[in-house]
C-alpha cells in the first residue's frame, strides 16, 4: 500500500523508466534498423526526463535571473543545463546512425536486419 | 520541389527566420537558448531555401567550402578563447581571471567569454546543419538518383 | 606566463585543435597535414612525459578548468595511475599513427583520407581526456566523444562489412551509454554532486537515508562499461567491427579503445565509491566470474576462425579478460598485473594487427590457411608476428610473460587458485591457434604461389620498434612495475 502511494507521488520517475524500458526492448528485439534509431532516441530521451525531474522543486520560479533578484526560491538550473549538452549528444548520435542506414539501404537494399543478416552469411 | 507557392513563402519567411536563430544566439546568456538551438534555427533556413528551390540557389546562399570554414574555424574560435586565459595566466577557458569585460547582469554584451563562446557556437552549428545536408544530398546524386 | 602548470588542459586543446583544423589543412595544404597530425601526437606525449615526472616529485595534483574549484567547475586530477594510462595512450596511438600513413592509401578513397585524420585526434583526444577527468558528467560527454569517433574510424572505409559491423557497435554502444546516464542520474539523485571526491565524501550519509539507489547505480555502471569494454555476455559487437575496419583502426580499437573503458571502470569502482560501501558490492565475483568466461570462451572462440583479422578480434576478447581479472581479484599485486597487461597487450595487438595489415597490403590475402611459405617473402613481418604470438602465449623474454605471472601471484595470494589453472590453460589455447600460423609461414615446403607487393619502409619501421618495446618490456619491467604498485598501492 504504501508502495503504491510512493509510486504516485514520484510519477516523474516511473514515467521516466518505463519510457527507458520500452526503449531500449525496442532498440533490442525490433529487426527494422529505423525503429533501433528512434528506441534510441527514446532511451536518451527518457534519462533527460529523469534528470530534469530531479532538478524540480516545488514552489521554485524559473532560473533566470533579471536584474533586480527578488525572488527566494528558484528551480535547480544545473540538471537542465546539463542535459541540454546530452541532446545535443543524443541528436550527432541520431544523426551519424541514420547517415549510416542511409549508405547500408544502398549498399544491401533493405533496412530489415534479419534480412541483411542472410544476405552476409550467404557471401 | 517547384511548387510555386512554397517558394513565395520560403522566401518571405527565411530572412525572419535569419533574424529570430541570431536572437536566440545573441541573448544565450540572459535567456533560455544559446549556440545550439539558435544555430539550429538559423540552419534550418538554409536547408529550407535549398529544399523549397533548387540546390544552385542554395549554394549561392552559403556554399560548401563556406560551409566546411566556417564549422572548422567555429570549433577553433572555441579552442583559442580557452587559449586566451593560458596565455594571460589563468586556467584554461577563464573568464573573469582571464580579463574579459564582464559588464552589468542583464545587458546584451555582458559575461565575458560567454558570449564569445556562444557566439562561435552558433556559427558551427549553423554551418554543421548546412555541410551534412549537402553531404547527404550530393551522396544521393554521385551515386544515381534517389530511390 | 607559467605554461607547465596548464599541460593537462593543454594536452586535450592541442589534440582537439589539430582534429578541428585537419580538414582545412586537408582541404587548403594537403601535404602538410600528415606532418601537422604527427607534430601534435609527439608534442601532447612530450607534455605527458613532463607531466610524469612532475607527478613523481610533487605528487598527486589537481588542475580547475577557468579555474573554478569544484562544485562550480569542471577538475582534472593527476596522480599517478592516471598518468600512466595518458602515457599509454599517447605513445600507443603516435607509434600506430606513423604505421598508418602509409597503409591508409590504398584502403581510404583519398577525399575521405583528411577525415580520418580528424576522427583519430578525437579518439585520442578524449580518451585522454577520459584517463585524466575528475568530473562524471565531463565523463559522461568524453565517452560518448569516444564512442562516435570510434564508430566513424570503422565506417570510414566504406564497404559492405564495414557499415554494418559499424551500425551494431553504435547501437550497443548507445545501450551502454543509455545505461550509463542512467546511473549518474542514480548518483546525482542521493548526493547532489557530480566531481569524485565530493560523491565519495557524500555517498555514505545518501545510503543511509536511500540504500537501493547505489545497487542500481553500481549494476548500470557494471552493464555500461562491459559493454563498451567487451566483458564476456556483452561483446557481441567487437569480432565484425575490428576484423572489417581498416587495419590502423582495427590496432587503435583492439588496443586501446577498449582498455579505456576498463580503466574507467576501475576508477570508478575505486576513487568513486569510498571502500566500505564497494565491499557490500559483489563487483569482484561477478567481474572474476566473467572474465574468466570471457577468457576461455574467447580463445575457443578464435581457434575455429578462418579469416586472420577476426581471429586476432576474438583473441582481443579474451586478452581483456585477463585485465578484468586482475581488477576482480583486488589484490595490490594482481591490479598490478592487469595494468602491466594494459600496456603489454596494446602493443603487442596493435602489431600483430599491423602485420596483417602489411601481409594485406603486399598480398591482398586475408584467409589463415592461404598464409602456407608467406616466412620467405615477408621474413620482417613474420618475425614481429612471431614475437608478438609469443608475448600473448607468454613466452619468458616477451611482456605477455610478466602480466600472467603477476596475475598468477595474485589469485594465489588471495587463495584462490582455480584462476591460475584459468590463466595456464588460456595460455595452452593461445598456442594452439597461433603457432600453427607460424609453423606454416616459415617452414612450409612449397613456394608462396601469390603475388607480392614490396612494401615500403615507412611501414616495416613501427614493427621493429614493436619488437624491441616487447623484448624491453619483458626483460627491464621492473621500473614499470615499481610505479605501478606505487600507483595502486595510493588507492587501497
Amino acid at each position: 500500500m504504501e508502495m503504491l502511494i510512493k509510486i504516485a507521488h514520484n510519477y516523474y520517475y516511473m514515467v521516466a523508466i518505463l519510457l527507458f524500458i520500452i526503449g531500449m526492448h525496442t532498440m533490442l528485439t525490433h529487426s527494422n534498423l529505423i525503429k533501433k534509431v528512434i528506441a534510441m532516441n527514446i532511451m536518451d530521451t527518457s534519462v533527460f526526463l529523469l534528470f530534469v525531474a530531479i532538478g524540480y522543486t516545488s514552489g521554485g520560479a524559473a532560473p533566470i535571473l533579471t536584474a533586480p533578484a527578488n525572488e527566494v526560491l528558484y528551480v535547480n538550473p544545473l540538471p537542465g543545463s546539463l542535459m541540454l549538452t546530452g541532446i545535443v549528444v543524443a541528436v550527432s548520435i541520431t544523426a551519424y546512425a541514420l547517415s549510416l542506414v542511409v549508405k547500408i539501404y544502398r549498399y544491401y537494399g533493405t533496412v530489415d536486419y534479419d534480412e541483411i543478416c542472410l544476405i552476409r552469411s550467404q557471401e | 520541389m517547384e511548387d510555386q507557392i512554397v517558394r513565395i513563402t520560403s522566401r518571405l519567411v527565411a530572412p525572419f527566420i535569419q533574424v529570430y536563430g541570431i536572437y536566440v544566439i545573441l541573448h544565450g546568456h540572459l535567456s533560455p537558448g544559446g549556440g545550439f538551438s539558435g544555430g539550429a534555427i538559423f540552419g534550418a533556413s538554409l536547408v529550407l531555401v535549398a529544399l523549397s528551390f533548387n540546390l544552385e540557389v542554395g549554394a549561392k546562399q552559403i556554399s560548401h567550402d563556406t560551409a566546411s570554414v566556417l564549422e572548422s574555424g567555429g570549433a577553433l574560435g572555441f579552442v583559442i578563447t580557452g587559449l586566451v586565459g593560458v596565455a594571460v595566466g589563468a586556467n584554461f577557458l577563464a573568464n573573469r581571471s582571464a580579463g574579459f569585460p564582464l559588464g552589468e547582469v542583464g545587458e546584451l554584451f555582458s559575461a565575458g567569454a560567454i558570449f564569445i563562446i556562444t557566439a562561435f557556437l552558433g556559427v558551427k552549428v549553423a554551418s554543421t546543419i548546412v555541410t551534412l545536408f549537402y553531404n547527404i544530398i550530393e551522396g544521393e546524386e554521385k551515386s544515381g538518383n534517389a530511390h | 606566463m607559467e605554461l607547465t602548470n596548464h599541460f593537462p588542459a593543454l594536452i586535450m586543446a592541442v589534440l582537439l585543435g589539430i582534429s578541428f583544423l585537419s580538414p582545412i589543412l586537408y582541404r587548403w595544404a594537403r601535404k602538410a597535414s600528415a606532418p601537422a597530425l604527427i607534430a601534435s601526437l609527439s608534442l601532447a606525449l612530450v607534455m605527458a612525459i613532463y607531466l610524469l615526472f612532475q607527478v613523481l616529485q610533487v605528487g598527486e595534483f589537481t588542475y580547475y578548468m577557468g579555474g573554478w574549484p569544484p562544485p562550480y567547475g569542471i577538475e582534472f586530477r593527476l596522480d599517478l595511475i592516471r598518468v600512466y594510462m595518458l602515457l599509454v595512450v599517447l605513445a600507443v596511438s603516435l607509434w600506430i599513427m606513423v604505421y598508418a600513413l602509409k597503409d591508409l592509401e590504398h584502403e581510404l578513397k583519398t577525399e575521405v583520407m583528411g577525415w580520418y585524420y580528424t576522427l583519430y585526434a578525437l579518439v585520442v583526444g578524449s580518451m585522454a581526456g577520459i584517463a585524466l577527468t575528475n568530473d562524471l558528467f565531463n565523463l559522461f560527454v568524453l565517452m560518448e566523444i569516444c564512442a562516435i569517433s570510434a564508430c566513424a574510424i570503422i565506417s570510414v572505409k566504406e564497404d559492405r562489412a564495414c557499415l554494418e559491423a559499424s551500425f551494431k557497435y553504435l547501437i550497443l554502444s548507445a545501450m551502454g551509454t543509455g545505461c550509463f546516464l542512467l546511473g549518474v542520474a542514480m548518483i546525482y539523485m542521493v548526493t547532489g554532486q557530480m566531481n569524485y571526491d565530493l560523491v565519495n565524501a557524500a555517498l555514505p550519509e545518501a545510503v543511509e537515508l536511500y540504500p537501493n539507489n547505489m545497487f542500481a547505480a553500481s549494476a548500470l555502471f557494471i552493464v555500461a562499461f562491459g559493454t563498451k569494454a567487451a566483458l564476456f555476455p556483452l561483446h557481441v559487437w567487437l569480432p565484425d567491427a575490428h576484423a572489417s575496419a581498416p587495419s590502423p583502426s582495427s590496432a587503435m580499437l583492439s588496443g586501446l579503445v577498449i582498455k579505456i573503458y576498463a580503466f574507467a571502470l576501475f576508477i570508478m569502482f575505486y576513487q568513486l565509491f569510498p571502500r566500505p560501501l564497494l565491499e557490500s558490492i559483489p563487483l569482484n565475483e561477478i567481474l572474476l566470474w566473467l572474465a574468466s568466461m570471457g577468457i576461455m570462451f574467447g580463445s575457443i572462440f578464435a581457434m575455429v576462425q578462418v579469416d586472420l583479422k577476426k581471429m586476432l578480434a576474438y583473441s582481443s576478447i579474451g586478452q581483456i579478460g585477463y585485465v578484468f581479472l586482475g581488477i576482480g581479484l583486488d589484490d595490490t599485486i594482481a591490479i598490478t598485473g592487469g595494468f602491466y597487461h594494459l600496456l603489454v597487450h596494446a602493443i603487442m595487438k596493435s602489431m600483430l594487427f599491423m602485420c596483417a595489415g602489411v601481409i594485406i597490403y603486399s598480398t591482398g590475402i586475408r584467409q589463415i590457411k592461404q598464409l602456407g611459405g608467406i616466412g620467405q617473402v615477408l621474413p620482417i613481418t613474420m618475425f614481429a608476428f612471431t614475437i608478438g604470438s609469443a608475448s600473448m602465449i607468454g613466452i619468458p623474454g616477451t611482456g605477455g610473460l610478466i602480466s600472467k605471472w603477476y596475475l598468477a601471484l595474485g589469485a594465489l595470494e588471495i587463495g584462490r587458485p582455480i584462476f591460475v589453472v584459468i590463466i595456464l590453460a588460456s595460455s595452452l589455447l593461445n598456442a594452439v591457434y597461433y603457432m600453427p600460423i607460424i609453423v606454416n609461414a616459415f617452414m612450409q615446403q612449397e613456394q608462396f604461389e601469390y603475388q607480392v607487393k614490396p612494401v615500403p619502409r615507412q611501414m616495416l619501421i613501427p614493427l621493429f620498434v614493436g619488437v624491441a618495446a616487447l623484448v624491453f618490456l619483458g626483460v627491464f619491467s621492473r621500473p614499470f612495475i615499481v610505479l605501478l604498485e606505487n600507483a595502486v598501492q595510493l588507492l587501497f
